[in-house]
């Protein structure tokens, strides 16, 4: 099974490249949602049908943890491949730009499948890299001038960022020299043997390199470029899936901190970083006039916020990791919608965008509702996790800062919606485009908004088992 | 023997300092990777042809001739030849650069202190090649310099890990080298694309996107 999600993806897009033909193009698409589901089913159920040679399997294991996060990722990318259909017609791409652009596609998803799979260090390193690699072309595919300005500054920053947790990791099999062993599980197991000075030093490194993956403050000025320059399902990809592939590899890492009983080194760093972006992107939040910048400044805040949740302890964890989910979804669901506007009104500024819901009245609900499911109104899950992670700094004794938590919540709620009020309501602006999008730049959105509610009011057993199990994996 | 590789390649840091010719960055990257590899051939206790078959071809094959190579034809097809003005000046550098010795020694003999198997010259001098890349990258304003800064930074991690003498697993090995060489490849890619769509290659161009 992981052959199939490592590999599938690789040769199809490399065989979409050779081929160049547009029902290759979709079906490659189509065959690796449906293998990714298919894998994730099984696995959720707990059942095996494959069974791999000893050399691989050392490397790659599926565990409590990283099988929630591959569900996650598994969803957003059928959302994404439905999508990016629509984007197809949408820009007109000729079948050539079309396997360009699903070869990248498939090769990021590979990439980032890798990560969260990967049972050693610098395996996981090694595909952090990749998924920066594989994605700034992506980034670059609509080919203007300010995407490739994205796209450079993102490989560049990223790149310098992952070779300093390199360097952590170089320190880390210092103060582990006895281990000789980089695999987590050993690493776990012989934590508290493991020298805590060179363990701190490299944790510094680590947290700098894999936080400027996952875009927290201040370390995420690539972060907001690229997600706004991206195309529309890219970008999606990009907030709902690798800043979540990223942070898993934090939270590999803090593990060892928890087994070693170290865990108020790393919390700490957690915390502040946590709390700098809620500041920073509050900040902008307020301040841009692009309104998929505006939804990267709310991935920056929500990272922060998770990394708030992570560093609280159980509650704090549980709350995380729903977060997790509903982050992925709802801003999955923002950024699709954004590639309708974007299709609507040719602009990515506010002041162009008015009456949206006059001009396309499905966009303009899906715009509103995703926005609101995004700022945590209740029935939608993101509520209960911002209470729980409240509540957890309140139990902990950190009671200013649960009530500075909240207020950045409320500006950056304010913030993020009276921008998606003015775009929505209103007399409607010039619309450049006049036929509506088609079903495919609906049905996505739809779907996992629905999976949220499910989620919120009522939910599934099997949903709230990976829950826990994710979340018992750290500790 | 060792030792005097060790600080020749800590001379050719500084030599990076004090020059603004573009080639020149290139030779020194070049001479790197032989130094490198010299180290690692001199580092080899027992023969494993596998390993010193890979270790060869990441030192002297890529780091001392592809990757050179590759970005002089970079350099030479976009007909840069200099560094412009730096915002440090070139004394100031190297006074700098100076202090980031005196850092990387005074690391060296601290860690060595604290862990026996550290091999301190190694160590010192990977410390400075890696925070000595950082201040070029931040003070340089030319992209092309990025890159090659950013090959030196490499080259400084290249030889941390072997002031450790972990080994690693072979997969991990042929995954960093992967990634390094696509790496810079889009690298290059993407500096060509800049100097075509762009009127110059100073990072200074890059301003349309902020809030």
């Amino acid at each position: 099974m992981i052959a199939l999600i490592l590999f599938l993806p690789v040769v199809l897009s490399l065989t979409g490249l050779l081929a160049k033909n547009k029902l290759v193009n979709r079906s490659n698409l189509f065959v690796t949602s449906a293998a990714y589901v298919l894998v994730v089913v099984l696995k959720i159920f707990s059942l095996n049908f494959l069974i791999l040679p000893d050399w691989l399997l050392i490397y790659f294991s599926f565990d409590s943890i990283g099988i929630f996060f591959l569900s996650i990722m598994t969803i957003v990318f059928v959302a994404v491949s439905i999508y990016s259909i629509f984007y197809f017609k949408e820009h007109h791409l000729n079948a050539e730009r079309e396997s360009v652009y699903v070869a990248e596609l498939l090769f990021f998803l590979a990439a980032m499948s890798g990560v969260i799979l990967s049972t050693h260090l610098a395996l996981l390193w090694v595909f952090v890299e990749a998924t920066t690699l594989t994605s700034a072309l992506l980034i670059y595919f609509e080919k203007r001038k300010s995407s490739l300005e994205a796209a450079w500054k993102y490989v560049y920053i990223c790149s310098i960022g992952i070779a300093l947790a390199f360097v952590g990791i170089i320190i880390l099999s210092i103060g582990s020299r006895d281990l000789n062993s980089l695999f987590f599980t050993d690493l776990y197991n012989n934590a508290k043997k493991i020298n805590p000075f060179w363990l701190k030093i490299s944790f510094a490194f680590l947290f700098v390199g894999l936080g400027t993956k996952v875009g927290v403050a201040p370390i995420h000025a690539w972060l907001p470029d690229a997600h706004s320059e991206a195309p529309s399902p890219a970008s999606a990809m990009l907030s709902g899936t690798l800043l979540n592939s990223a942070l898993l590899g934090l939270i590999r890492v803090h593990e060892i901190f928890i087994k070693a009983g170290e865990q108020h080194f790393s919390n700490f760093f957690f915390l502040v970083t946590g709390f700098l972006s809620l500041f920073v992107s509050s900040v902008f939040i307020v301040r841009t006039k692009n309104y998929k910048r505006m939804l990267a400044y709310s991935s920056i805040e929500n990272m922060g916020i998770l990394f708030i949740g992570i560093s609280l302890g159980k509650y704090g964890i549980f709350a995380a990791m729903l977060h997790t989910l509903s982050h992925s979804f709802a801003k999955a669901t923002l950024f699709l919608t954004s590639g309708n506007i974007l299709y609507l009104f040719k602009s990515k500024k506010f002041d162009d965008v008015k009456g949206l819901i006059n001009v396309d009245s499905k966009t303009g609900w899906l715009w509103v509702i995703s926005a609101l499911a995004i700022m945590g109104m209740p029935p939608f899950p993101i509520f209960i996790s911002k209470f729980f992670i409240t509540v957890a700094l309140w139990k902990a004794g950190l009671s200013w800062l649960a009530i500075l938590f909240f207020l950045f919540l409320v500006i950056i709620s304010f913030g993020m919606f009276s921008s998606v009020y003015n775009m929505t309501f209103g007399d409607k602006a010039d619309n450049k485009t006049e036929s509506a999008p088609t079903w495919n730049a609906y049905v996505p959105q739809v779907a996992l908004l629905l999976i949220l509610l499910l989620i919120g009011i009522n939910m599934p057993d099997f949903v709230s088992n990976l829950i826990n199990n994710a979340a018992n994996f750290l500790k | 023997m060792n030792d005097i590789l060790i600080i020749l390649l800590g001379t050719s840091i500084l030599y990076v300092f004090s020059v603004s010719r573009l080639e020149a960055y290139v030779k020194t990257l070049a001479l790197q990777g032989i130094l490198l590899f010299l180290l690692v051939i001199m580092d080899i206790k027992e023969i494993n042809w596998l390993n010193i078959t890979f270790l060869i071809f990441e030192t002297l094959i890529l780091k001392g001739i592809i990757i050179p190579y590759f970005l002089l034809t970079v350099i030479r097809r976009n007909e840069i030849s200099r560094e412009i003005d730096p915002y440090i000046s070139q004394f100031y550098s190297i006074l700098i650069g100076s202090i980031i010795f005196i850092f990387g020694f005074l690391a060296a003999f601290w860690a060595s202190r604290l862990d026996a198997g550290i091999k301190p010259l190694y160590f010192g001098i990977s410390i400075v090649m890696i925070i000595a890349s950082l201040f070029l990258i931040i003070n340089r304003k030319r992209i092309i310099t990025h890159i090659l800064c950013y090959m030196i930074l490499e080259n400084g991690i290249f030889l941390l890990s072997l002031s450790v003498a972990n080994e690693m697993p072979m997969l991990v090995n042929l995954g960093v080298l992967l990634d390094l060489f696509v790496g810079i490849f889009l690298f290059a890619i993407f500096f060509n694309k800049i100097q075509e769509m762009y009127d110059g290659n100073k990072i200074d161009v890059l301003t349309e996107l902020k809030d």
